[in-house]
């Protein structure tokens, strides 16, 4: 009898616990790929706030910053206004500090650091180009020395060389060449981590479409 | 049985340890639904997002008390420890943070330019990219309201205000002499490069209680941090050449750069007006180091050297043929250092020490002036910020000046000198009654060893929301100057001089336009007045006027452009004036018209710049009265481009006075008549009719989209 109530409370046990990662497996699982195809700005705010939420209550994972950083770039691609545009940015690179408290030296996370700048730039071109180019390409670069083999710090760098190049009126800026690199990274990018960033292959795919004329 | 029990003991915890509901509202201070903001249990993952009504409703396993958090952007966090189960319906009110996205910020007298400030109507950018400024930080800020053109001297001339009554700060510690020297009525430049500045604070009148000792303005420039990224940089002028180098470590940077300019060459080229024998030389070194210490600490170290030379034939006033030799050598270095840092959440501390010295020997035939001042500024702020509502500045200081004036003549040498110690302490608080209502007032009090006066300065601003878009803005000061030098070296313990400001302002803005109108009076006491055997404090004087100032980078496509205009109406009653008189740098209107579009197609930016303004009086000896005649009005266009070749060059051209007018400033007359009893004069023109500027900059890095556009 004592078995039995030892191997009842043994498994409802083990079961909370699998309960525990269960519950972060899944609430990542929904909404990684709902981040990626949320198309308004309500649906992506629920979003982030959910992936906010997992970052702070599980305190020892960087994805769920990632991801609500991800967020708040493509919610402020949905906006107009100057300044609601710089506050998303500034959520973003918000959940990437935290997301550095848990893993201070992470690649994916230099690279979206780039990526804000990026965006940062789109802002105001005229006046904010100089400034912010210099910064995204210096995150990019810094991110691809933490993993040389990280293929979305090497794809965000072929586009900003890209865009830098159109800027100065043609050429790939090397960027072509970049891609490529990139495209190769792709085929070896899988990560045992289930919820590591994954996103850009098909991105790279069209990217070097460009390159081909 | 036993088994079952224990079954139904759990199933019994199960319903305890049952899912509750969390539901209730978000509003904003306003009554208005938060939309959007996140809604949890700390630390769980139990949590909603406000609807449209800012209704949030979730369900939770968890049990006991918890923390309920509300967060959302641009707003305070919300905190509440609840009691899961109570099933209460919650109404929240979220407190709005104070910032400068959605507050109101006191503008009267107050053009401010920067990288970071999101709202702000200049860019740093736009001090370099100016055409007509050259690059020059004053320059660039002559095309803004409030100033008048005095294209003689290159300085800051404000609301009826002379040159020496704007007062430059570099990270809140003053700087003397400067101006580059130059050859007698020819503009002369800043020392201080606009490239290694992230903010200018420009103010026409009602600064802060900080600053001290400028009648008219002051000019606070705020140095960049840490630079991000190692560079080189290599300039080819038309007027010298430089090399710059930027190394940067992983919390701390170090800059240098190396400027020589020679004009010789170009004034082979170019016909100027002066007979030169030794056209202006210089040697410029300049290095700033920064360094990041512990969590929040800043160490930045700035010093600025050079070594200017220039000889010229000046010719007799009425006599061409007859010459003399002019001539002028400068030494000269500033150093400052300063830190700051944040002892813990609401308090913090910035110390500053300045170091100006600065060695002028002019020539004038046999006769010259020799000039050696040394000027120390020791300076700590202490900052209290308990809230995003309110904050409370108070500092102490001590301005010790050294200045030793020789006049060689063939036979003898007069000495002066004056040494002076300005102690002064300020206090001064702003605080957010709400976003649409912000206050701020201070005080200043300083004692001046020359005249062994205390002196109390109080200021008041204060801005409040006027429509969705707008601002009304109003400041009030009292600013003391000590005696300008030539005047102490005669008769040290003067009073210092004294003005008042009154200003309103109204400001709209949206998107990247902005409209600016500001009225002021301002009134001078205790000008020195009198003869060099008798110098009072008994000048007194007034400006009144109105600026008005649009700027617009919306309505046309890559065209971002600023229109100026200026009244002033100034009379005083100083120096040697017989009387209530508009002094010769004053002029009744000025207007500049800025224009700067990028041009895709060629990767260049072009620009134009038109100055107009109306006469100066100036007194023609040979008429009765006192400044009775007047100069012709003052043109000028000029233009510029920037052309962006590649990532990494840009080859930047400009011409000042396109059109070729003849501007006259003023006149010089000799100093006694000729047979016929005519005062024989001449006109203060430019020393040429045009400025051609071009240069090649280029810009080694490893990130390769680096270049020196943000320099030009």
């Amino acid at each position: 009898m004592k078995n039995l109530i030892f191997t009842l409370i043994g498994c409802l046990m083990s079961g909370g616990l699998l309960a525990g990662n269960g519950q972060y497996e899944a609430a990542m699982g929904k909404n990684i790929p709902a981040m990626f195809a949320a198309s308004s700005t309500e649906e992506l705010t629920k979003i982030v706030n959910q992936f906010e939420r997992i970052g702070d209550a599980e305190g020892d994972k960087w994805e769920p910053y990632y991801y609500a950083s991800f967020g708040y770039i493509r919610l402020m691609q949905f906006t107009e206004d100057a300044a609601t545009k710089d506050q998303y940015l500034d959520k973003a690179m918000n959940m990437i500090e935290k997301g550095e408290q848990v893993n201070p030296n992470e690649s994916e996370l230099e690279s979206l650091r780039g990526y804000v700048h990026m965006m940062r730039l789109t802002v105001d071109p005229a006046t904010r180009g100089q400034q912010y180019s210099g910064l995204a390409f210096n995150s990019f670069n810094k991110a691809v020395s933490l993993n040389p083999d990280n293929p979305r710090a090497v794809f965000l760098l072929g586009q900003m060389q890209l865009g830098t190049a159109q800027f100065f009126g043609g050429g790939d800026g090397g960027s072509c060449e970049t891609f490529r690199k990139a495209s190769t990274l792709f085929e070896n990018d899988n990560d045992e981590n289930p919820f590591a960033p994954s996103w850009g292959k098909s991105a790279v795919e069209e990217a070097l479409k460009g390159c081909e004329n | 049985m036993k088994p079952l029990l224990f079954i139904n003991l759990f199933l019994l915890a199960f319903t305890i340890n049952g899912q509750n509901t969390i539901k209730g509202n978000v509003r904003d201070p306003g009554g208005e639904a938060v939309i959007g903001a996140n809604v949890y249990l700390l630390d769980t993952y139990d949590g909603a997002t406000t609807d449209i009504e800012g209704n949030f409703n979730f369900e939770t396993f968890e049990t006991g008390s918890q923390t309920l958090i509300v967060s959302f952007i641009g707003f305070h966090e919300y905190q509440k420890e609840l009691t899961i189960g109570r099933d209460e319906e919650l109404q929240i009110s979220l407190k709005e943070k104070i910032d400068e996205l959605n507050a109101v910020v006191i503008s009267a007298g107050s053009f401010n330019a920067s990288d970071e400030a999101k709202k702000v109507i200049m860019k740093s950018v736009d001090v370099v990219t100016t055409a007509g400024a050259t690059a020059d930080i004053a320059g660039a800020l002559n095309t803004l309201p409030g100033t008048q053109t005095v294209g003689e001297t290159g300085r800051l001339f404000v609301r009826g205000g002379d040159g020496y009554e704007t007062k430059t700060f570099i990270d809140g510690m003053v700087v003397h002499n400067e101006y580059s020297p130059s050859a007698p009525n020819t503009p002369s430049r800043s020392r201080f490069s606009p490239f290694i500045f992230k903010g200018t604070s420009f103010s026409t009148g009602g600064y802060s209680a900080e600053y001290g000792q400028a009648l008219s303005s002051a000019l606070i420039l705020d140095s960049k941090d840490v630079a991000a990224i190692t560079r080189s940089d290599i300039s080819l002028m038309s007027v010298g050449a430089d090399v710059a180098h930027t190394h940067v470590w992983d919390r701390s940077s170090f800059s240098g750069k190396v400027s020589y300019s020679n004009l010789t060459p170009y004034f082979e080229l170019m016909k100027q007006r002066l007979k030169w024998d030794k056209a202006p030389e210089e040697w410029m070194g300049n290095f700033a180091y920064r360094k990041e210490a512990g969590n929040s600490g800043l160490l930045k170290l700035y010093g600025n050297f050079s070594t200017a030379t220039l000889d010229l034939f000046q010719e007799e006033i009425g006599d061409p043929t007859l010459t003399y030799p002019v001539g002028i050598d400068n030494d000269y270095s500033y150093l400052n250092a300063v830190y700051r840092d944040a002892i813990n959440a609401k308090w913090a501390v910035k110390l500053g020490i300045a170091d100006t010295r600065s060695f002028q020997k002019s020539m004038e035939g046999d006769n010259g002036i020799e000039n050696e001042l040394t000027g120390n500024h020791v300076k700590a702020v202490l900052l209290y910020t308990p809230s995003d509502r309110i904050n409370l500045q108070a500092g102490g200081e001590v301005l010790r000046t050294e200045n030793v004036q020789k006049y060689l003549a063939d036979t003898s040498t007069l000495r002066q000198s004056y040494s002076r110690n300005i102690m002064s302490s300020h206090i001064e608080t702003e605080g957010y009654i709400s976003k649409d209502l912000v206050i701020r007032a201070g005080g200043r009090f300083e004692f001046n060893s020359l005249n062994k006066a205390t002196n109390v300065s109080p200021r008041l601003s204060l801005a409040i929301r006027a429509g969705e878009h707008g601002q009304v803005s109003f400041a009030h000061g009292r600013f003391y100057q000590s005696a300008p030098d030539q005047y102490l070296f005669l008769e040290p313990n003067l009073d210092q001089e004294r003005s008042t400001h009154w200003i309103t302002n109204y400001q709209w803005s949206t998107g990247r336009r902005t409209f600016r109108a500001e009225a002021y009076r301002k009134t001078y006491d205790h000008l020195v007045k009198g003869t060099s055997t008798d110098l009072r404090n008994t000048g007194d004087g007034y400006a009144t006027g109105f600026d008005l100032w649009w700027r617009d980078g919306d309505t046309f496509d890559g065209l971002d452009y600023w229109i100026s205009y200026s009244f002033l109406d100034t009379e005083r009653d100083y120096r040697d004036y017989p009387g209530r008189y508009t002094p010769g740098f004053a002029s009744k209107h000025n207007l500049s018209v800025v224009f700067k579009k990028w041009i895709e197609r060629i990767t260049s930016q072009v620009g134009a710049t038109y100055t107009f303004s109306t006469p100066r009086a100036y007194t023609d000896l040979n008429m009765e009265g006192f400044q009775q005649a007047r100069t012709p009005s003052f043109h000028d266009l000029s233009v510029n481009i920037s052309y962006l070749m590649n990532s990494q060059v840009i080859v930047h051209a400009l011409v000042n006075n396109v059109l070729g007018v003849n501007n006259v400033f003023g006149y010089e007359y000799a100093g006694q008549p000729d047979g016929d009893g005519i005062y024989a004069r001449r006109a203060i023109t430019p020393a040429a009719k045009r400025f051609f500027f071009i240069g090649v900059f280029i810009t080694l890095s490893k990130v390769k989209s680096i270049n020196q556009l943000p320099n030009l």
